[in-house]
């Protein structure tokens, strides 16, 4: 479970998350939304450790990120927005590193690591060193360093960037499975269809506040675009009307 | 097309210090103020040294531009390996290659800029130093203004010249050698070539050339003086052009300015010229990554695994191979190799006669030891928390504190810096001859100062860490790299003062003047420790603080 009080964080005078308050529940599949510049990479990096919040809390698996810091990443698996690994390690390697690191049972990676890799069509790769991989196979090998030690809270920030179609369709079910499984979902995305299909619920940030969150029929409500689509709603929220006049130029 | 991408650079530049803040600023301009007071030092050591060389009788200005034409003759020298060390990383695989080699600009100007940029970052440390030795010529020889506008004038383009060798070796090694095997290879084989070449210069005794008694006849000794050192070399040129400014020949200097300009601008359009034909290729190649089928990963994963044991065990595991697998460092271990055979040479051949010299000359060695433990220092240890680059989300993320990874940086460095000071404090004693009270004191010394170097290296480098740079030596060369040093200075410095005094008994002792105060001993025993603790304690802790607070 994710828990944001009064999440904030000002870099100088601009508030790049002001006043964030949200709750994901374990086994929810939350989709973050927003505009570039919204606060999105921001508020992941605040939950998974990685910035310091100006003002609220985060509470991740029931543990508050500022004082229990340990076992509150212990809980996270992360998928960064951009995925830089070691690059003078091989793919094996970088996941019984990580899975060493957050304390993962030897005996278990041994089998875990090449099933993963397996599932993950990296088996072939998993002798190079990482400097050789593609980003979309850099990509593969963050998710499966994550699906290594078992965390119950995801936190993904644009997971699905780079991935071919069937690995996109694997890394879907994946997270549909650990959602039923009762593991927390966070994700940012701009591939609106994926937010539309994998979430039950929905939060749309604009300048580092909320506008809107809920289901998709909440949202359709909120943004009074009832049997609109994600994108519709999405643009009539965050001023995508203006495209008619912009694309006139074109 | 390339006064685009200069000015670009110049707009970044100006970006970075619009955007800082009040404390930035503060803290810039009192590290500045802290460079300007070392540049201060040197000058007045210089200025010393020009000094009492101009006033040898007869031959004084001879040896001063002697020294002039070896110290610049030394700036080429080093020019030269740091561009060698620096141009792979810039020309090859640098962050914005991707962005400018799409961009419809030549590759010839792309190779301009970043060779530019790599000239810059080899020189503008080493072309520092070079201001306050002109400064001291011009107070020892009462030159005006004039001169300093003189050497100004000449020095951008023996700069560019001396980095010069490294951009066009590492040019033609890339289109050459494209397989990164084989590249890895030429790298190990220039690295020993390089530690070979020191070596020979090293033990063909270049110091029995100044030492007058080394010489047979008096006329020998001038014409050695008045013989040009290295003459097709720019550092030679450049003396000449100092010279001809100092005696007020301006043609002459205009002569010899022209020859650099001229000569700096012939070799870089034949390094453009040749980058058009080969930069792609090279860079291409580059972009393939190592592609070296290692035994499979589930056959050695069992045997590894066993060594595993926990989040410290896999940060060290982890060290090791990223070391060894970069060739660009693990090659400079026979740099290091070399250095060591040399400085034992040198102590080797120091004239010493007496007892009590060599047992004196066994206890400033921790100086000098101690000062090639920080340089070795400022190369592995300080660029160590850096190094991590983009990958620290890894760890910043993982469930483990900032000084577990501080505490294994300094395992893994601690153990290799260990060795070398007890190499060199070792054998140092025994060529040396020293007694045992000097030999004791001097070895446990050496050893405290390279944990206590390492403990700096580690806690400055993370106080100052730079996970986006491209380049290490952009690391090396940073501020963080100069407090560092300047540091590890004060420190070595601090460590001989407080432990001269139970020396100082010791040495009466052995000439029986006076016997041991006791209280003067424990005095200086409880100051060492003291220095010890701050040295360990106060870098350590900022540094832990500051990457804990640290954001990218």
């Amino acid at each position: 479970m994710i828990e944001l009080e009064g999440l904030t964080k000002r870099f100088g005078p601009h508030a790049a998350v002001d006043g964030l308050t949200l709750r994901v529940e374990a086994g929810e599949i939350f989709g973050f939304l927003g505009p570039n510049g919204a606060g999105k990479t921001t508020t992941v990096k605040m939950i998974t450790g990685l910035l310091k919040p100006t003002a609220g809390t985060v509470r991740v698996a029931g543990f508050d990120a500022a004082t229990q810091t340990l076992q509150a990443k212990r809980a996270i698996g992360l998928v960064p927005d951009e995925p830089f690994v070691y690059p003078k390690l091989t793919g094996a390697e970088y996941l019984r590193f990580v899975g060493e690191l957050y304390g993962a049972d030897l005996g278990e990676m041994r089998r875990r690591i090449p099933e993963l890799l397996e599932m993950f069509e990296l088996t072939p790769w998993g002798g190079e060193l990482v400097e050789s991989y593609s980003h979309g196979m850099r990509q593969k090998l963050v998710l499966a360093g994550i699906l290594l030690h078992d965390p119950k809270v995801l936190v993904l920030d644009e997971p699905m960037v780079g991935l071919d179609p069937k690995s996109g369709r694997l890394v879907k079910d994946i997270f549909l499975r650990l959602a039923a499984r009762g593991t927390t979902i966070f994700m940012c995305t701009h591939v609106l269809e994926i937010a539309e299909k994998l979430c039950g619920r929905i939060g749309i940030m604009i300048a580092g506040r909320m506008v809107a969150c809920g289901t998709l029929a909440e949202l359709q409500a909120q943004s009074r675009r009832e049997g609109s689509d994600l994108e519709g709603i999405f643009l009539s929220l965050t001023g995508g009307a203006e495209y008619a006049s912009l694309l006139r130029y074109l | 097309m390339l006064f685009l991408l200069l000015r670009r650079r110049l707009r970044c530049a100006y970006n970075a210090v619009r955007v800082q803040t009040r404390w930035e600023r503060g803290r810039n301009l009192a590290f500045g103020a802290a460079g300007l007071g070392l540049l201060g030092a040197l000058h007045l050591g210089f200025h010393r040294l020009l000094a009492y060389l101009a006033g040898v009788e007869l031959i004084g200005p001879l040896l001063m531009w002697k020294l002039t034409a070896m110290m610049l003759l030394m700036t080429l020298a080093m020019v030269a390996i740091s561009s060698l060390l620096t141009s792979l990383t810039t020309l090859y695989y640098s962050y914005d290659l991707k962005f400018l080699m799409k961009a419809p600009v030549a590759a010839r100007t792309v190779f301009l800029d970043k060779s530019l940029e790599s000239a810059f970052f080899a020189s503008w440390m080493i072309g520092l130093i070079l201001v306050p030795y002109v400064l001291a010529v011009m107070r020892v020889d009462r030159l005006g203004p004039a001169f300093f506008a003189a050497f100004l004038a000449t020095l951008p383009p023996f700069l560019l010249l001396a980095a010069s060798a490294g951009i066009g070796f590492t040019l033609v090694l890339l289109y050459l050698f494209p397989s990164s095997r084989t590249r890895d290879a030429v790298w190990v084989l220039s690295s020993l070539s390089l530690t070979v070449v020191y070596g020979l210069v090293r033990f063909a005794q270049p110091e029995r050339l100044i030492r007058p008694d080394a010489l047979k006849v008096v006329a020998q000794y001038l014409s050695f003086l008045q013989a040009p050192t290295a003459p097709y070399l720019p550092s030679w040129w450049m003396t000449r052009a100092l010279r001809s400014a100092a005696g007020g020949h301006w043609a002459a200097w205009g002569k010899d300015a022209a020859l650099l300009w001229g000569a700096a601008a012939a070799v870089y359009a034949g390094l453009v010229a040749l980058a058009g034909a080969t930069y792609f290729a090279g860079y291409s190649g580059a972009q393939e990554g190592a592609l070296r089928r290692r035994a499979h990963a589930f056959r050695l994963l069992p045997e590894r695994f066993a060594a595993g044991r926990g989040p410290g065990a896999a940060l060290l595991w982890k060290e090791r191979l990223t070391f060894f697998r970069d060739v660009k460092h693990w090659s400079q271990i026979v740099l290091i190799v070399g250095l060591v055979f040399v400085y034992l040479f040198s102590i080797r051949r120091l004239p010493l006669e007496s007892p009590d010299l060599r047992s004196l000359i066994s206890f400033l060695n921790v100086g000098a030891a101690g000062f090639v433990i920080a340089a070795l220092g400022l190369r592995f240890t300080f660029p160590s928390i850096s190094l991590e680059g983009r990958s620290w989300w890894v760890l910043k993320a993982a469930p483990l504190g900032v000084r577990e990874v501080m505490r294994q940086k300094f395992v893994f460095s601690a153990a290799p810096t260990l060795a070398v000071a007890l190499t060199l404090g070792l054998a140092t004693n025994a060529i040396l001859g020293a007694d045992a009270f000097t030999a004791r004191v001097s070895l446990v010394a050496l050893l405290t100062l390279a944990l206590g170097v390492c403990a700096m290296g580690i806690g400055l480098g993370a106080l100052f860490p730079r996970f986006t740079v491209e380049n290490i030596h952009q690391i090396e060369s940073s501020l963080g790299g100069f407090v560092y040093m300047a540091a590890c200075l004060f420190y070595i410095g601090a460590t001989i003062a407080i432990l001269s005094w139970p020396m100082q008994m010791h040495f009466q002792e052995r000439f029986g003047k006076a016997a041991w105060d006791w209280r003067v001993a424990g005095c200086s025993g409880a100051g060492w420790l003291v220095l010890n603790a701050v040295a360990f304690v106060v870098p350590w802790t900022l540094g832990r603080r500051a990457l804990e607070r640290h954001e990218e």
